[in-house]
């Protein structure tokens, strides 16, 4: 899948489960810029994104996310 | 050595002197000094603490390079394992040994059988849990590829030691201070005035709080004259005491690393102004906090992350037992850690844990509401201190039930002047509390205020240092 789709899809996961119509991603996006992304959301986001896209990251790869491009490559590299 | 003596007051003057002018901001002088100061700073209290300390840190330096260098993920985790066993071990041999052999002998007992077991002469390094942790964080983050090995022997001893955080935290991050150690630090007159004002307003909280709280606490807990408004009243002055404690260490420690021209962890943000559990523990001893929630906590709740809210629970719980079992050998912390865990269920479950609660610094007093969630707080973490202070269960378990005795209280005073000094830490930090800390006033262009203001401190401190009793001149958390 191409990253801006993917990025798309991220979005709406986000405003869904952060319950934030206001949301607007973009690859730099990080926990700072995201208002109520944070430790355990951040569990929350994870457990949504991987039933949205039927993967399963490893906890290696959930710490290692530093924005959105990154977590975004971990998903395309899931989807091979 | 102790901040508040008269051997460190000495030793950091020569020490100021040496690091300033000795070949100035010449990294490797700056740094052979950092390290040397720091190990004749910790072997003030015995050299047998100084091999320890060595001898973990050389330890830990080559297992850094193993785990970096080695490409499989999963040898890389597995020496990493190695290394973390060791060092719990060690750490559980120290701390936890007695505890063990001890609870095991009551164990036998209750089954009715004779115990034979002898807890050992085993004297607990100071400040090891604070560096066992700096040295676990480094591993963990090496593994996790978020930092790179030191190469330099030096400085990474000097980040193991660092005399101003080594016996009672902060716990630094290696990220923080590492960095810091690889470039010759240039004196900065703003940040060393800054850092003698965060140090004097340390040795305020400790001096004049902590150490006169430290008497109404003995006073309340000691007698026994156990009745309600009097353990109360105790408990009120515990949670000042324990606050005032070690965040005025804190502050030192700051104060001292700024003098330096090091920024190390902030390790408390007005905690008694929390508005709930998970707001107080972001602002209450938030080195340990980051490096909970960083190194157990989030995989805990990635772990369990499939089973919901319930997942979260367990993964809170899980922390603050380990939280409780840091902080020392009885089964008393493990239950202070336990309430607190509990405390955040409701939060959890309502969705609220993670919700920032911040009071708009130009709000001049609390609202009503903010006001009734301090206090609230306040107490939640009053009463668990309660447990925290306690020697055994069964202690804690009767303090609790004294305070339901109401007796006429004749034979007790209030120590007015001790709320008085109390009431005004507390007032000055809320209206600081957008600041740095308590004495941050930079800001006030009137020279003749300021040293007013520095003057009376002062005068303060050195009335309770020459007039007040010494007994309780060692900082609580030392012992962790």
């Amino acid at each position: 899948m191409q990253k801006e789709e993917i990025l798309n899809q991220l979005n709406i996961i986000f405003i869904d489960t952060l319950d934030n119509p206001d949301i607007n991603l973009s690859f730099h996006s990080t926990a700072n810029d995201v208002e109520d992304w944070d430790s355990l959301n951040h569990i929350q986001l994870v457990v949504a994104i991987e039933k949205h896209f039927k993967i399963r990251f490893t906890s290696q790869e959930i710490q290692s996310w530093k924005n959105i491009d990154e977590m975004i490559g971990s998903i395309q590299r899931k989807q091979v | 050595m102790l901040f508040n003596s008269i051997p460190f007051l000495l030793f950091f003057s020569i020490f100021f002197i040496l690091y300033w002018i000795l070949l100035p901001e010449n990294l490797r002088i700056q740094n052979l000094l950092i390290l040397g100061g720091s190990y004749v700073f910790y072997c003030w209290f015995s050299w047998k603490l100084g091999l320890i300390i060595l001898s973990y840190s050389i330890i830990a330096f080559y297992f850094g390079f193993y785990i970096h260098k080695t490409p499989d993920l999963k040898l890389k985790t597995r020496i990493l394992h190695i290394g973390v066993i060791f060092y719990v071990m060690s750490l559980a041999y120290f701390k936890y040994l007695n505890f063990f052999i001890s609870s095991l002998n009551s164990a036998v007992q209750f089954s009715g059988h004779t115990p034979n077991l002898h807890t050992l002469n085993i004297i607990l390094p100071l400040g090891i849990s604070f560096f066992t942790f700096r040295i676990l964080s480094y591993l963990f983050d090496i593994r996790n590829g978020k930092l790179e090995p030191a190469t330099d022997l030096v400085i990474f001893l000097s980040y193991v030691a660092f005399f101003p955080s080594l016996v009672a935290g902060p716990i630094d991050k290696p990220q923080l201070l590492i960095p810091q150690l690889q470039k010759s630090r240039v004196f900065s007159y703003v940040k060393a005035a800054d850092g003698l004002r965060q140090i004097l307003w340390g040795l305020f909280k400790k001096i004049v709080v902590a150490n006169n709280a430290a008497g109404v606490v003995d006073f309340a807990f000691g007698s026994n004259r156990l009745h309600g408004f009097v353990l109360i009243y105790g408990a009120f002055f515990y949670a000042i005491e324990i606050y005032a404690d070690f965040s005025g260490y804190s502050d030192m420690a700051l104060g001292i690393a700024k003098l330096l021209g090091f920024q190390i962890t902030v390790n408390f943000n007005n905690p008694y102004f929390s508005q709930n559990i998970a707001d107080f523990w972001r602002r209450w001893h938030i080195s340990l906090t980051s490096w909970l929630t960083e190194y157990i906590f989030t995989p805990a709740s990635i772990a369990f992350r499939d089973l919901g809210k319930a997942g979260s629970i367990m993964a809170i719980l899980i922390t603050f037992l380990v939280s409780g079992l840091w902080h020392g050998a009885n089964w008393t912390f493990v239950a202070w850690g336990l309430l607190h865990g509990c405390y955040f269920i409701p939060l959890i479950l309502m969705g609220k844990m993670n919700k920032k609660k911040s009071i708009d610094p130009a709000q001049f007093l609390p609202s009503l509401r903010e006001a009734i969630n301090m206090m609230a707080t306040f107490v939640l973490v009053m009463f668990t201190l309660i447990m925290f202070k306690a020697d055994s269960i069964k202690s804690a378990a009767n303090t609790y039930i004294n305070i339901f005795r109401i007796y006429p209280f004749s034979d007790f005073k209030v120590d007015i002047p001790l709320l008085i000094y109390t009431l005004s830490m507390l007032a000055i930090e809320w209206f600081h509390r957008d600041r740095n800390h308590g004495l941050d006033i930079a800001r006030i262009n009137n020279m003749t205020f300021r040293w007013t203001i520095y003057v009376g401190f002062v005068f303060l401190i050195l009335f309770f240092i020459v007039g007040g009793e010494h007994k309780n001149n060692a900082f609580i958390y030392m012992k962790f």
